[in-house]
């Protein structure tokens, strides 16, 4: 049936090919709706990119952002040999990488576990719980870890002391991670198990009813209906983490960071905060944010080719 | 149809370009109806400052220098808003607050703010006055080329430091023990604080021996334990800033000094007995100041430091403590004994008022800028208007007058009456003040630490904010202070909670010495030396 419907209109439309200029003749109007999207884009997110060149000129405000001296990679080398560089690095990748292992498939846990619950009204009250916290602003959270975890007056100070963890974890290069990833799965978890759950409520329920008269148990259901058909759904979400990799929460750190935790949780973008906007170093800093960039990007292109190959899943 | 949607669409378009395409600002000099100049201005200013349209001096002020201004009040984010003003290049004519623009600004916007000089010797025979009078703030406001972009201030009252050192009498007397003299003797009082009941609550574990406000990571600052480091006889200034000082006239960097080592290595013995507030890193100051407030008449700090008694402790249990003169190191050391001398800090300060370049009429801006460095008015800037708050005495003579609302406490009263310590200002030494009960307990809290600032020679205080460094040579700087603090602070707490410095120091004063410490010396040192050239 679907291949006649398909030869029919291939006859029809037959002499003309596809070509850009007739899909603009034949779908305007979809291209009139999309234009604004457009715009937006073109505006905010390609014509800024001219401002790269900053990273390889010496920023002069009164030639303006194209009118410094050209200086080549000079502000590179010079974050390659700054003695920060491989902390930078090194802490970067650790706080990122904590972050997608442990905080990437939480959510997709709690998603197959809420599907489970057959009570609705349970099922419901727990979803807004979990979910609620995603809209706690930073600032406030990490307001609430520092009155939480104070170990003379906090609730989790007090019962970790208790439970034999001594010492102020705010201030302890060890336990910055832990908290650091903790508190962000808390936090984001339940929002993030929002489109798992879409995912979950389109699987076919004749999958369901096949697998239970075959004997199926919950947790056989589990792995051989549910989590198949989330699969591309977790593949994409995991491409789009990549390229995020080494672009840390940067407002959640820098509201963190005391002088004690600095070892860890000095990371590229506050290194660029506190050399770019607060002493001016306006070249310098743009140039680490692209070399930062840069990883991004090739992380992303890596881990789709990957899943392109062995998933036939894949962004483009 | 279809057209009609094409032209839509085209209008559409058109509007919003037209909507972002900018109004072309108009150069023209704009008069209010009695003839005044109407500016554009801008301030910085302390959250709890009342609204400058009720402030009488400011309006007056206005009127005589024959100018209106529009002002825009900034309370909160003022490094963000600058950042994206700045880079606009769409400022207002007058810009006021304490170096709410700054050195580095000038040199990264050249053209945008309006070199003064030429102005002042037309039109400013207040600031020549205070030029003449005070020449470090003409220093303080001249660049290296000899420009003046922003105005400073003299503030003249303020005291030698900022950063007292308070222990609870009471404790003291409740354990029969005296005011230490030393480390060693501190160890030993701090250690009774901890171990006994000293507040006499019946809770032998409530009390908090010593507490120090949170380290930055750009450096130190006021209410800091570097202070200490006075007990070795260095002359720490601003509280330690990022460790530079003077010593001879040669300048040096604590930072990788024995004597820091000495104090870090003290402060550790005291953290690992438990004596040192466990949140003293993590804190933030508001928690610092709560926490020594205590609860009710019950005094929860030992020893700690601050600005002032009342400020710091509150008015229930500030009777409790008192000032003393800076410890030694040890019971046998026989130098001199010194402490953070913050008096240029205190009472000078850079960068307090700028005009823009594209100001309709500069000559009016100026007589406006002017005219805030007339003594009586800055007096008025200073603690606000004469009449509800100031008392005119006698030809020269002047009385803060208290509070008019009775719970309110002189400071809080002056912050929020005028620009108080943010506005720019010339108190003449001529002026004859009768100051608030506030100020005038600060001098009484201090006099232990003015006999200290007695010995202190002029070769062994480092003038920080008088030397102004090249775009260069600032830029060279900052990026190796940047990677410096970063090592220097996280061990600073390192060190004092888990202790390690005897291993770790040597690498680390390689380490310090890679990064580029040396050049940066050597760089302050050339301008230290011009400067003096300059004062001589």
């Amino acid at each position: 049936m679907a291949f006649a419907q398909a030869t029919k209109s291939k006859s029809v439309s037959q002499p003309k090919k596809a070509t850009i200029l007739n899909t603009f003749r034949r779908d305007y109007q979809l291209w009139l709706m999309i234009l604004p999207a457009i715009i937006c884009v073109i505006i905010f997110n390609y014509i800024p990119m001219y401002g790269i060149q900053l990273a390889f000129r010496k920023y002069d405000f009164t030639a303006g952002l194209t009118g410094g001296e050209f200086v080549g990679f000079q502000y590179f080398i010079q974050f390659f040999n700054s003695h920060l560089f491989w902390d930078l690095i090194r802490n970067t990748l650790l706080i990122s990488i904590t972050t997608i292992v442990v905080g990437f498939p939480a959510p997709i846990a709690l998603a197959l576990l809420v599907n489970q619950i057959r009570w609705k009204r349970g099922k419901r009250i727990l979803q807004t719980t979990v979910y609620l916290p995603h809209f706690i602003s930073i600032v406030v959270l990490v307001g609430l870890l520092n009155v939480m975890l104070s170990p003379n007056t906090g609730v989790l100070g007090l019962l970790l002391a208790k439970l034999g963890v001594e010492g102020n974890l705010l201030a302890s290069v060890n336990a910055f991670i832990p908290i650091y990833v903790l508190s962000d799965v808390w936090q984001h978890v339940g929002w993030n198990s929002i489109i798992y759950l879409a995912a979950l409520a389109s699987v076919d329920p004749q999958l369901y009813d096949a697998a239970k008269i075959d004997g199926a148990n919950r947790w056989q259901i589990i792995r051989n209906v549910e989590i198949p058909a989330i699969i591309p759904t977790i593949v994409i979400l995991l491409i789009l983490n990549m390229g995020t990799v080494i672009s840390t929460g940067f407002e959640k750190i820098f509201l963190m960071q005391n002088s004690l935790n600095l070892p860890i949780s000095e990371v590229i973008e506050t290194y660029v905060y506190k050399t770019g906007i607060m002493s001016n170093q306006f070249s310098y800093a743009a140039a680490i944010g692209l070399f930062n960039t840069m990883i991004n990007f090739m992380m992303l292109v890596v881990v789709n080719t990957i899943a392109k190959k062995v998933a036939r899943i894949s962004l483009w | 149809m279809k057209k009609k949607i094409v032209l839509f669409i085209f209008v559409g378009l058109l509007l919003f370009l037209a909507a972002c395409s900018n109004d072309e600002a108009s150069n023209e000099p704009e008069e209010t109806e009695d003839g005044r100049v109407v500016l554009t201005g801008l301030i910085t200013k302390h959250p709890l400052t009342k609204e400058l349209k009720d402030m009488e001096w400011l309006e007056e002020v206005e009127k005589k220098a024959g100018v209106d201004i529009k002002w825009e009040e900034v309370t909160a984010d003022w490094d963000q808003k600058k950042g994206a003003m700045l880079a606009g290049g769409d400022i207002p004519d007058i810009i006021v607050g304490p170096n709410a623009i700054t050195d580095a600004d000038f040199a990264q916007f050249p053209g945008l703010f309006e070199n003064l000089k030429p102005l002042i010797e037309e039109n400013g025979a207040n600031i020549q006055a205070m030029f003449e009078q005070q020449p470090k703030t003409e220093i303080l406001s001249t660049q290296s080329n000899g420009d003046i972009y922003g105005l400073s201030k003299y503030q003249r009252f303020w005291p030698d430091t900022a950063t007292m050192q308070f222990i609870n009498q009471q404790w003291l007397d409740n354990l029969g023990l005296e005011v230490p003299t030393n480390w060693d003797e501190l160890f030993d009082v701090l250690m009774a604080f901890k171990e006994e009941d000293a507040n006499g609550n019946g809770d032998p574990n409530d009390e908090i021996p010593m507490d120090f406000s949170p380290v930055g990571e750009g450096g130190f600052g006021y209410f800091q334990p570097t202070v200490l480091l006075g007990s070795t006889g260095m002359t720490i200034t601003g509280g330690g800033g990022q460790g530079y000082f003077l010593e001879d006239g040669e300048v040096k960097n604590f930072f990788t000094d024995d004597r820091y080592k000495d104090l870090v290595s003290s402060l550790h013995k005291l953290y690992a007995n438990g004596l040192i507030s466990e949140e003293a890193f993590t804190q933030d100051y508001s928690q610092y100041q709560a926490v020594a407030r205590g609860e009710g008449e019950n005094a929860k700090v030992g020893y700690t430091f601050g600005w002032e008694k009342t400020d710091r402790f509150g008015l229930q249990v500030a009777d409790q403590y008192v000032s003393f003169a800076p410890m030694k190191q040890s019971a046998d050391y026989q130098g001199d004994v010194s402490w953070s001398y913050d008096y240029d800090n205190l009472n000078y300060g850079v960068n307090f008022v700028q005009m823009s370049s594209q100001t309709s009429n500069k000559e009016a801006a100026m007589r406006f800028i002017n005219e805030l460095y007339d003594p009586e008015v800055s007096l008025q800037v200073l603690f606000g208007s004469i009449g509800p708050n100031i008392e005119k005495t006698g030809d020269n003579a002047y009385k803060v007058l208290a509070p008019q609302d009775e719970e309110m406490d002189p400071g809080t009263w002056k912050w929020t009456s005028s620009w108080a310590d943010n506005g720019p200002m010339y108190i003449a030494d001529d002026l004859e003040v009768e100051l608030p009960t506030d100020m005038q307990s600060v001098d009484e809290q201090q006099a232990p630490f003015k006999e200290v600032f007695e010995t202190v020679d002029e070769n062994d205080v480092f003038p920080g904010m008088m030397l102004k460094y090249s775009e260069e040579d600032n830029n060279k700087m900052t990026l190796v202070n940047t990677d410096f603090m970063n090592l220097a602070i996280s061990k600073f707490g390192e060190w004092i909670t888990s202790g390690g410095i005897d291993e770790q120091w040597d690498d680390y004063v390689k380490q310090v010495d890679q990064i580029g410490l040396p050049s940066n010396i050597e760089i302050i040192q050339s301008y230290y030396d011009d400067y003096k050239a300059q004062l001589d």
